[in-house]
């Protein structure tokens, strides 16, 4: 930072250790729950039971997850929420920004009308239940879709790559124009390539909404084959014995794997995918979002 | 364009007609880009706008939307004569007001905090450890929740026995309850929500701090005077959202953390809307339940931001 050069006061240096040492102790506040639960889940059960602060794992097993993975729901869940993940994310990005960029475009005809039509939909929704009967009347349920096409384009994100758009300098693209280019050709070999960082970006947050999502489930979907990744582990984490029950996890089992050690170690297993793809999207954060005015 | 319209206008301006398939042509590529985006959101936000209609109707699942019968404020009548709904309101009013008193500042301080750090990696070590918890579904957090809070095997629950106190059944507790999901809430979004006045403070030029330091600002001073003045209008902006989200207490928080033992404390309309409108399939009523709460949304959301377009500072739109 500008002048850390300077000699600092005795208040301002003071003030710099308590200043490190308070983001100390919150990063660990916020990463102690997942190494908790991470050692909890590769605990011996019966050494876990006891409960208290998991520094370590108590023994070594990797029984939970072995238990888990033979879980059909389990697996069946981690695929619809990969599928729908994968192709969803394509889908939600791709005309997030077909939709965005005629919108940054000053010559568009209209433009004002359908700004604010896009505006509209933040300003006010039909809500859960009349969105329900649309996709009922559409036949979407117990349909994969269902997971996918409601809510996928909205209109912060389009915002917000509208405004990263608006800020390319145009005579990048008057050259190709001269050339004899079409807007479908610049848009295409100019202005994607040009705009990783917001792609990434609204990609990153879109692809997080689809793998979190539970509710989709719970609204539209009734056959298990269908169930969502989040889906399965709600109803492990809320309702538990039974749960296990019509997981067919028997008594037998339960009284080596506690319901405990199954939460944590679903826990890990959904959170994983997050924790891979996280590190490599999160330095395009910064450049990509450009919360501010919606306004065109 | 029917052909009186086409007459009307013509009359006005005798090139309108022609101008517009100018347009039209020399940017039908942008219009087509266009389209998919607005068809999706014609389908999922526009029809379910219409569907508000049911608020107005009895329901009818044979009948459809449009042929349910009409009953005028009949189910808002239902609504508000329902004691249930009122303690529904206050719980949703209470519980976002805490999150707004202590959940607004809260990423302020800390982007502050963090503008400080002297060193960069370390900062940027610091970001991306405290915005991880935003990343995290509910469900997952909620799982994380309850573990920690067991009442037999929780952490917190053994360092409260450590400490010489008696085990506590937070989450079946009507006293503690609004209080974890406040505390949760914050703990889960305080780092991301730093993100944006991050991005306002990178923007300023360092030579106002140069310039300031030379002058002998001290850097509290700085702060006061240069960094909290630059992220001022980004304040003002989440300040109209979270204002105009006043009803929205935060669905899937309270969805699954909530149990029948703290309905009374914790039942917001969200969740209301979905037990009466999915559980019990009384969608007129849900869905009265729901317009009442996006339609006060959308005033809000109107009238804050016309306010503090006219205190002088840039609205949302």
């Amino acid at each position: 930072m500008a002048g850390s050069h300077i000699k600092r006061t005795i208040g301002e240096r003071i003030f710099d250790v308590f200043n490190v040492i308070l983001m100390i102790v919150l990063m660990l506040l916020m990463l102690y729950p997942f190494w908790h639960i991470i050692m909890y889940s590769f605990s011996e059960v019966h050494l876990a039971m006891k409960g208290g602060l998991f520094l370590w794992f108590r023994g070594f097993t990797l029984e939970t997850y072995k238990t888990i993975l033979r879980n059909p729901t389990v697996a069946s869940g981690f695929k619809v929420s990969v599928i729908v993940t994968v192709v969803g994310t394509l889908y939600a990005t791709f005309f997030t920004a077909t939709t965005a960029y005629p919108l940054s475009k000053k010559r568009l005809k209209g433009r004002g009308f359908f700004s604010f039509y896009v505006l509209f939909t933040m300003l006010f929704n039909g809500g859960m239940i009349p969105t329900y009967l649309l996709v009922k009347n559409l036949g979407l349920i117990d349909n994969i879709l269902a997971h996918i096409l409601p809510g996928a384009i909205g209109a912060w994100n389009i915002f917000i790559m509208r405004n990263f758009f608006a800020g390319i300098p145009e005579s990048l693209e008057e050259s190709a124009r001269i050339d004899g280019a079409s807007d479908l050709l610049i848009f295409f070999k100019i202005i994607i390539p040009l705009s990783k960082a917001v792609l990434a970006t609204i990609g990153l947050f879109v692809a997080v909404g689809y793998w979190n999502n539970y509710f989709s489930t719970i609204l539209y979907i009734n056959s298990r084959d269908l169930w969502s990744l989040q889906a399965v582990l709600r109803e492990i984490i809320t309702s538990t014995e039974e749960a296990m029950k019509r997981q067919g996890i028997t008594v037998t089992h339960a009284q080596t794997i506690t319901s405990q050690s199954v939460i944590s170690a679903n826990i890990v297993i959904a959170t994983v995918p997050i924790l891979i793809v996280y590190p490599f999207c999160q330095k395009y954060f910064i450049k990509g979002v450009m919360v501010g005015s919606v306004k065109g | 364009m029917s052909s009186a319209e086409n007459v009307l206008t013509t009359k006005k301006k005798p090139s309108a007609f022609k101008n517009f398939m100018k347009y039209l042509t020399r940017d039908k590529y942008l219009y087509l880009l266009l389209l998919p985006g607005i068809v999706a959101l014609f389908i999922f936000n526009y029809i379910p706008m219409y569907g508000v209609v049911i608020a107005f109707k009895e329901y009818n699942i044979f009948a459809g939307i449009s042929k349910s019968p009409w009953v005028g404020f009949l189910q808002f009548e239902r609504l508000f004569r329902n004691p249930d709904f009122s303690q529904v309101i206050v719980n949703t009013l209470l519980i976002s007001t805490y999150k707004l008193i202590w959940g607004f500042p809260a990423p302020i301080i800390l982007a502050l905090l963090l503008n400080e750090l002297r060193n960069k990696h370390f900062k940027k070590t610091a970001q991306t450890i405290l915005y991880l918890p935003h990343f995290i579904s509910w469900v997952i957090f909620a799982g994380l929740i309850v573990t920690f809070l067991n009442p037999t095997t929780g952490v917190v629950n053994d360092i409260i026995v450590r400490l010489g106190g008696r085990k506590v059944d937070f989450l079946a507790s009507k006293s503690m309850f609004r209080s974890i999901l406040v505390i949760t809430d914050i703990y889960k979004g305080v780092g991301w929500g730093t993100i944006v006045y991050l991005s306002a403070i990178s923007g300023v030029d360092p030579t106002l701090y140069e310039a300031a330091t030379v002058d002998g600002a001290s850097r509290f001073r700085q702060v006061w005077h240069i960094t909290l003045p630059a992220i001022r209008s980004v304040v003002v902006v989440l300040l109209i959202l979270n204002l105009s989200n006043i009803l929205n207490a935060g669905f899937d928080q309270v969805f699954l953390l909530y149990n029948p033992l703290v309905y009374e404390v914790g039942d917001i309309i969200d969740t209301y809307v979905y037990r009466k409108g999915l559980v019990d399939s009384n969608y007129s009523l849900a869905s009265a339940a729901g317009l009442f709460k996006n339609g006060i949304a959308m005033i809000l959301i109107v009238t804050t931001n016309s306010i503090v377009k006219r205190l002088g500072e840039e609205g949302l739109w």
